[in-house]
């Protein structure tokens, strides 16, 4: 083939199509036809009717891009609103977006069932009866409104701050809301991070005061991931599109997956290693790099923080690169390849293999972690850090095929008002066991209520399932029953979810269509912003006719977040005299309320570089650019921005710190992007920290406390936990030493291409093709306990058991079994998704609490056809209800895997069977809080948390003080 | 002007196929969603789809995708099996299907060897992956192309050198499925796996479950993976997704196919009789049953044809919108033809005019042995279906009608003409024997292809085994019916119907995808 004549030729096409002043996409076939129209005619677009087809029936669409609402990968969509009916007719994707690139997973195209889906919630609902029972009466959003702002403002006057929570599942949004509540002054946000990314977090920040990975996976030479990313987990749409290239170019898979994935499928190195025993393989190709001297000794020298590490931790010895080199020669000695056969149970040679292709990688090691194991097990934050310990052994650190940290690649416009951090500090939110907590201990929320730690006057959650989503599901029905717990919660969601049965409002907010949102996401060396826009409302401006409010779009009286925040806090602060309607007003008409556009407009404007100069070229606004594009792409190949030199400009009276640590008097310039750093403490005399002397040269280095990559944390180390101050292996809860013989390992994480948690049950396509969660199991261990495939099987946790169906697959390890995530919705009432819930009887008698499956899915008559063609009749098994809350003592994530006895279906059991005794949750809850290591005990200075640590809506520096006493206490409620 | 970029002018006509590369396939199913929202298509049906197979013992293991749709063949089963013309190839290559024709005949179905067809549930119409003909027209790339996340679905122009779809037709390690069929298949795949290509590779799992999914049930119902044990390959594998399937054609194909043994036989066997012989010309079952039997059940049978339509209203269409290559529109004329023989019958009968009858036996006899055995052909037409590929099901079906036809004419001439009987006994005991024979000879030696194998194990000892012994049972008590009796023809005739069931639902029971 003569790839020189296909250029020309879709050259040739291009030309033409340009020729007539529009442009071509061109699609991955490489020939005449493009993948998207050309933008200059999303206007008003032609395309011939599939449905009439072959009569050629032309239908008139205004494409307008928005940003899918799935998982928090937020890849681009193009509306296609047909121009008769202004309804939208497809989504496809946006070939304007830098990170989806127009390509999109089976979720993208399913967006049109989300918000056609007849079981949505048009209305805002108020609760009739008791909480739980089921019953609802509509209600005005004025009523609603100003139900919620008296009460939140009642609590800010009478200084009840703490009572007000907003707990939020994946944002996907950068800041907005996160601002609202610092405008309240209250320190109330809550996510749902610590049952997601914690640990995976954690073990990124330790290393570089940026918590998480952004790797180059297209230039990659040899790519290692821990989990199904190519096929699941946020960014796999635009991952797998990189990851593929680099295959195609010949680089090399490394795939860590105790289950056969689709991943594990692509991988050149499959290492299906026991659950928990990540850290020990990653350690031992360490010390392979390490004993062949494979490792990047130079980028080693300059930037890990082997000074420090040697003078606090080795004292004695001469403070040399060479000496550090020695002893990390011995370090990882005992982390074989045997060593690591054992622990794994992957064989010496696949593991031998996968340590030499890591080796040949060089500076183009992409590697990449996030839930998966790190979310798994105790310790797994460790997990991420001996990952990343591969990259800063070889140096691909923010190298082209490297791994990033996220921060470079993300871009946070400053908006138009920006509040104070918060003046007080939640102990339900931040308690003192966990000083080195990376999120909200959210899932612990319903035992520290219950220990009478706090309690709540107004509770947002907000498309946030925490009744099913997180572990011990019966303690949180037992918390949102108790309305001495939590005196008004609100749930904002656009479908009807098990935690929003709970509520005393429903409140309906707007899919990806429907809604504002601005965000920003570390999909590769790049910063770009995404916009999410409801498309009905910018198609109808371009027609000339102006939308003051999203609800004159959105279909019944669905609202969006950003213009229902701005409304609530207006109506907590009416007159301004608290000082909090200032943040929601607006800079154009002082005195009245802040609109959308304005408020999206200013950020453009002022704090997207390069965005205006775009835009005018087009003759548009910022604000009309990205309504009409969707995104924007600032930088391209940011790079090493650690070896960056500090300007001359920013040192004055410049004072070097310890191990080269710089400190400059130059104040700081305010950024444009705001993206959440770390934030490394100033000098004794006030100094703000600007970089690190390397070689002689003051460079951006890392936000860290060093300014270098800390091999070593100093934190951890002054914490308390020395012993794992450096990467390490730690044995997890699961580890086979702390089973009994007759107990395996239950995943209970994996995820599902089609799915996200519980926010895509709502889409009809993607539940045809993915509705149950049989058990994984090997044939080996179903052949003892006498099953097969569909019969029923008995798993029990430490708190009570599931009943579902087997699986018995070649693709699990022996001795661990899997159940898939997202499955087992379920509904008591009429309300909910009949498409993927099961109905349900709960039953409770004082601590015992039970599920049974009266139904499954069926077809039914609505305003949607397909639902009568609805073929499935089952929604899988609610399995998170019988796990209890496992907190890792460091980095407070949620620990998921369980130590479980399967055992064959006992007479009696019927499939979806869910039985648990909250007294058991309570009591396991009390055995993880003794690993913890609180600040009272522990903190070097008397304060709350280390400073320089990432938190979201972070306290001023005052409130990260101690208190005298324990600020909680009394005793447990009956 | 829709255009999205103009067509480039190439020497040879445009010849559309496509790629699906499993080198670079994730198994996302973005390609299903992304078909089902620009085609419109219902739940419980799929223009494209794909198919997992898990294969190997841990830790060696690994899953096979196949992105799962029409192939385009270049020599297309399902067009040549359309009575209407519904199913089109157009000058470039795409099989295309106009559902302002389709009758919902389901020949298109029955004849696919992917299993590609299916009926809208909505419009009643047969449709299937046409590469989003809409879309190319307008210089678009089809949806499931544009929306691959790693861009494993490529289209492209065969006749063009320079496509990279041309490039890897002819320089990668390509395959097709299921080239045994020899149509052609304009759609390639790259990197794929034996075990997905082959439908009966992979093992069926038990419990009606597959690996996030539910199998579907009911008696349309097929599920994917060999419902028995693969044969084809050591290598362990087992199908782990697969969408719902189901079979074309239900029980009233079965039962039409015994109306109309009984309406052919009705005439044929008193004909035959008249011929030997064996019964005087102005005999009342010659004169005045064989027409009025057969006429009734060709009216049967022509009742349970436009029943099984999808549109019924449309059934004239076979006529006034004819493609003359399918079985179901030659079988129409033929049975018109044989109708009109059994009408100038009657009009010999009313009018006492022997001559007429026997004027009509010779034109009779072709007609009638046409209309018992162009089934065969239609059959055979079904080119997915190997059961039913048998050079002896001709002489099966005529045999069949006989044996249809004495029986049916057994208790008539009981009451109306008790000589008779005994000689229809002895026609019902040979052909009895004979269908058995044939059975027999059917269900003992082997088949030439393992689908035949597996339709011929769902038969006997599968799905429909209760059918199927039932029949055999029935039809050897109708063999000794000169000893037992009338009541043994009667028993025969129902045996032959449980048998039909058996035969036309086994020959549709095995998973194609």
């Amino acid at each position: 083939m003569n790839v020189h004549e296909m250029n020309r030729r879709v050259r040739a096409a291009r030309d033409e199509v340009e020729r007539r002043g529009e442009t071509f996409y061109p699609g991955p076939s490489r020939i005449h036809l493009a993948a998207f129209p050309p933008k200059e005619r999303w206007d008003s677009w032609v395309e011939l009717d599939s449905a009439s087809w072959p009569e050629r029936r032309e239908r008139r669409y205004t494409l307008v891009p928005t940003t899918c609402f799935n998982c928090e990968s937020a890849c681009g969509l193009l509306a296609y609103v047909d121009a008769d009916t202004k309804r939208v007719r497809k989504f496809e994707g946006n070939p304007e977006h830098p990170g989806s690139r127009g390509r999109n997973c089976a979720k993208g195209p399913a967006t049109l069932n989300q918000i056609t889906d007849p079981d949505r919630i048009l209305f805002p609902l108020k609760r009739v009866g008791a909480r739980g029972e089921g019953r609802w009466s509509q209600v005005g959003w004025d009523e609603a409104l100003d139900d919620i702002a008296g009460r939140i403002r009642r609590a800010l006057q009478e200084g009840r701050h703490n009572e007000i929570m907003y707990h939020v599942g994946r944002p996907g949004e950068d800041g907005f809301t996160e601002r609202i509540l610092a405008a309240w002054g209250v320190d109330g946000h809550n996510s749902h991070t610590n049952v997601c990314s914690s640990s995976g977090r954690a073990g990124y920040q330790y290393w570089m005061g940026l918590d998480r990975p952004s790797p180059d996976f297209a230039n990659a030479d040899v790519i290692l991931l821990i989990s199904a990313h190519l096929e699941t987990g946020h960014y796999f749409n635009p991952h797998a599109q990189r990851i593929l290239e680099a295959r195609q170019r010949g680089a090399k898979l490394i795939v860590f997956d105790t289950r056969l994935s689709n991943t594990a499928t692509h991988a050149d190195h499959w290492l299906p290693s026991i659950p928990g025993s990540e850290p020990a393989v990653l350690l031992a190709i360490a010390n392979h790099l390490i004993r062949n001297g494979a490792h990047n000794r130079d980028f080693i020298r300059r930037w890990w923080n082997w000074e420090e590490y040697l003078a606090v931790v080795h004292p004695d010895v001469e403070r040399t690169f060479e000496q550090f080199d020695a002893i990390l020669q011995s370090l990882y000695a005992e982390y074989t390849f045997a060593f690591a056969a054992r622990e794994s149970g992957v064989d010496e040679v696949t593991i031998a293999a996968a340590a030499a292709a890591v080796a040949s990688a060089g500076t183009r090691l992409a590697t990449h972690t996030w839930r998966s194991a790190a979310a798994g097990n105790e310790g797994g934050w460790q997990v991420a850090r001996t990952l990343f310990l591969l990259n800063a052994l070889l140096g691909a650190v923010a190298t082209p095929g490297g791994t990033h940290p996220n921060a470079w690649n993300k871009f946070v416009p400053r908006p138009i008002h920006t509040p104070p951090h918060p003046k007080r500090w939640n102990e339900l939110t931040w308690p003192q066991e966990f000083p080195l907590a990376m999120n909200e201990l959210s899932f612990l929320l319903p035992h520290f209520l219950r220990e009478r730690r706090g309690k709540l006057d107004v509770y947002f959650t907000r498309v946030y399932n925490p009744v099913w989503t997180n572990p011990d599901g019966f303690s949180w029905i037992e918390m949102l029953t108790d309305p001495q717990q939590v005196a008004l919660h609100v749930a904002l969601t656009p479908t009807w979810n098990e935690t929003a049965y709970f509520a005393d409002y429903v409140l309906p907010m707007g899919h990806s269509s429907e809604r504002h949102d601005l965000h920003s996401y570390e999909t590769h060396d790049a910063q770009w912003i995404g916009f999410r826009q409801p498309v009905l409302r910018a198609a109808r401006e371009r027609d000339g006719v102006p939308v003051t409010d999203t609800r004159e779009v959105n279909p019944g009286q669905v609202w969006e977040e950003n213009e229902f925040w701005i409304d609530l806090t207006w109506r907590i602060d009416p007159d301004g005299a608290m000082g909090v309607r200032r943040y929601v007003e607006s800079r154009r008409s002082p005195g009245t309320k802040l609109g959308i556009d304005e408020y999206y407009a200013w950020a453009f404007e002022h704090s997207v570089p390069g965005l205006p100069e775009r835009a005018a070229r087009e003759g548009l606004s910022p604000l009309e650019y990205m309504r009409r594009y969707g995104a924007f792409e600032i930088r391209r190949g940011v790079g090493a921005v650690y070896e960056e030199e500090v300007p001359r400009d920013d040192l004055q009276d410049v004072a070097d710190g310890s191990y080269g640590r710089v400190y400059t008097r130059a104040p700081a310039v305010a950024s444009d992007n705001i993206v959440p750093q770390a934030s490394p403490e100033p000098d004794a005399e006030g100094r703000r920290p600007i970089g690190v002397r390397v070689d002689g040269r003051v460079r951006r280095g890392f936000p860290t406390p060093s300014g270098r990559l800390e091999f070593w944390s100093g934190t951890l180390a002054a914490w308390g936990w020395s012993e794992c101050a450096i990467p390490t292996y730690l044995r997890s809860h699961v580890h086979p030493d702390h089973l009994d013989a007759d107990q395996s390992v239950l995943i209970s994480t994996f995820r599902l291409p089609v799915h996200i948690h519980t926010r895509s049950g709502n889409a009809k396509w993607l539940d045809e093709i993915a509705h149950t969660n049989p058990l994984w199991i090997h044939p080996t261990q179903a052949s003892a306990l006498g099953v097969a495939t569909g019969d029923l099987v008995r798993v029990e946790t430490e708190i009570g058991h599931f009943v579902l169906k087997a699986w018995v697959t070649e693709g699990i390890r022996p001795g661990v079994v899997a159940c898939s995530h997202h499955m087992g919705r379920w509904k008591i009432h009429d309300h909910g998704q009949r498409q993927l819930m099961n109905t349900v009887r709960l039953d409770h008698s004082g601590s015992a609490w039970g599920i049974a499956r009266l139904a499954g899915p069926g077809p039914f008559a609505s305003t949607d056809m397909d639902t009568k063609r609805i073929w499935w009749t089952d929604a899988g098994v609610h399995q998170n209800l019988t796990f209890p809350v496992h907190p890792d003592p460091v980095s407070g994530q949620h620990c998921w895997h369980q130590a479980v006895r399967v055992r064959r279906g006992a007479p009696g059991d019927r499939y979806g069977d869910v039985f648990v005794d909250t007294t058991k949750s309570r009591a396991v809850y009390a055995q993880w809080m003794a690993k913890t290591r609180s600040a009272r005990e522990h903190s070097p200075d008397a304060t709350r948390r280390p400073f320089w640590l990432l938190r979201p809506l972070k306290p001023g520096k005052t409130y990260f003080r101690l208190p005298e006493a324990p600020t909680h206490g009394g005793t447990p409620t009956a | 002007m829709t255009a999205a970029a103009p067509a480039v002018a190439s020497a040879l006509p445009t010849r559309w196929a496509k790629i699906i590369d499993h080198t670079r396939c994730i198994g996302c199913h973005a390609c299903s969603t992304a078909c089902k929202s620009e085609n419109e298509v219902p739940l419980s049906v799929n223009r494209t789809y794909v198919k997992y197979v898990d294969i190997g013992t841990f830790p060696h293991t690994r899953r096979a995708f196949q992105v799962t749709r029409c192939n385009q063949c270049d020599d297309a089963p399902c067009v040549p099996a359309c009575p209407t013309a519904a199913m089109f190839v157009r000058p470039d290559g795409i099989v295309d299907f106009d559902k302002s024709r389709c009758i919902g005949c389901k020949a298109c179905i029955a004849a696919c060897p992917y299993d590609a067809i299916f009926i809208n549930p909505n419009d009643h119409s047969a449709e299937k992956c046409n590469f989003c003909a809409h879309r190319l027209d307008t210089g678009l790339e089809p949806a499931c192309v544009v929306v691959c996340p790693t861009q494993a679905i490529l289209v492209g122009d065969l006749n063009d050198g320079t496509s990279e779809v041309s490039r890897i037709v002819h320089r990668d390690a390509v395959t097709v499925r299921r080239p045994e069929k020899e149509t052609r298949p304009k759609l390639f795949y790259k990197g794929a796996h034996q075990a997905t290509l082959d439908p009966i590779a992979a093992r069926r799992p038990a419990g009606g479950l597959f690996m996030w999914s539910e199998q579907r049930s009911g008696a349309r119902a097929v599920v994917s993976g060999h419902p028995f044990t693969p044969a084809n390959s050591s290598a362990a594998a087992l199908l782990a997704y697969d969408v719902p399937h189901s079979m074309p054609w239900d029980w009233r194909v079965s039962l039409y196919t015994w109306t109309k043994g009984i309406a052919v036989g009705a005439y044929l066997v008193p004909l035959l009789l008249v011929l030997a012989n064996l019964m005087p010309p102005d005999h009342a079952l010659w004169v005045w049953v064989a027409p009025l039997l057969g006429g009734a059940f060709l009216g049967l049978t022509g009742l349970l044809l436009v029943w099984d339509l999808e549109h019924p209203a449309r059934f004239l269409y076979i006529f006034t919108k004819a493609q003359h290559r399918s079985w179901l529109v030659r079988g129409a004329y033929i049975i018109t033809a044989y109708a009109a023989v059994l009408a100038g019958h009657v009009a010999g009968s009313v009018f006492d005019m022997a001559a007429v009858h026997r004027a009509l036996m010779g034109p009779g006899l072709v007609a009638g042995l046409l209309a018992a055995v162009y089934t065969a052909y239609l059959f055979a037409q079904a080119r997915a279906r190997d059961l039913w590929q048998s050079p002896l099901l001709p002489p099966h079906l005529a045999v069949q009608a006989i044996l249809a036809g004495a029986a049916a004419l057994t208790p008539v001439a009981v009451v109306i003409a008790p000589g008779a009987v005994d000689t229809l006994l002895w026609v019902v005991a040979a052909s009895g024997g004979a269908h058995l024979l044939f059975v027999g000879g059917e269900t003992t030696t082997g088949h030439p292809t393992a689908h035949a194998r597996v339709a011929v194990a769902e038969m006997t000892r599968g799905r429909y085994r209760w059918f199927f012994r039932t029949g055999v049972t029935l039809v050897a008590i109708g063999v000794g019916a000169p000893w037992f009796g009338a009541g043994a023809a009667v028993v025969a005739l129902i045996g032959l119907l449980a048998h039909e069931h058996a035969y036309v639902q086994a020959g549709q029971s095995v998973p194609l995808a």
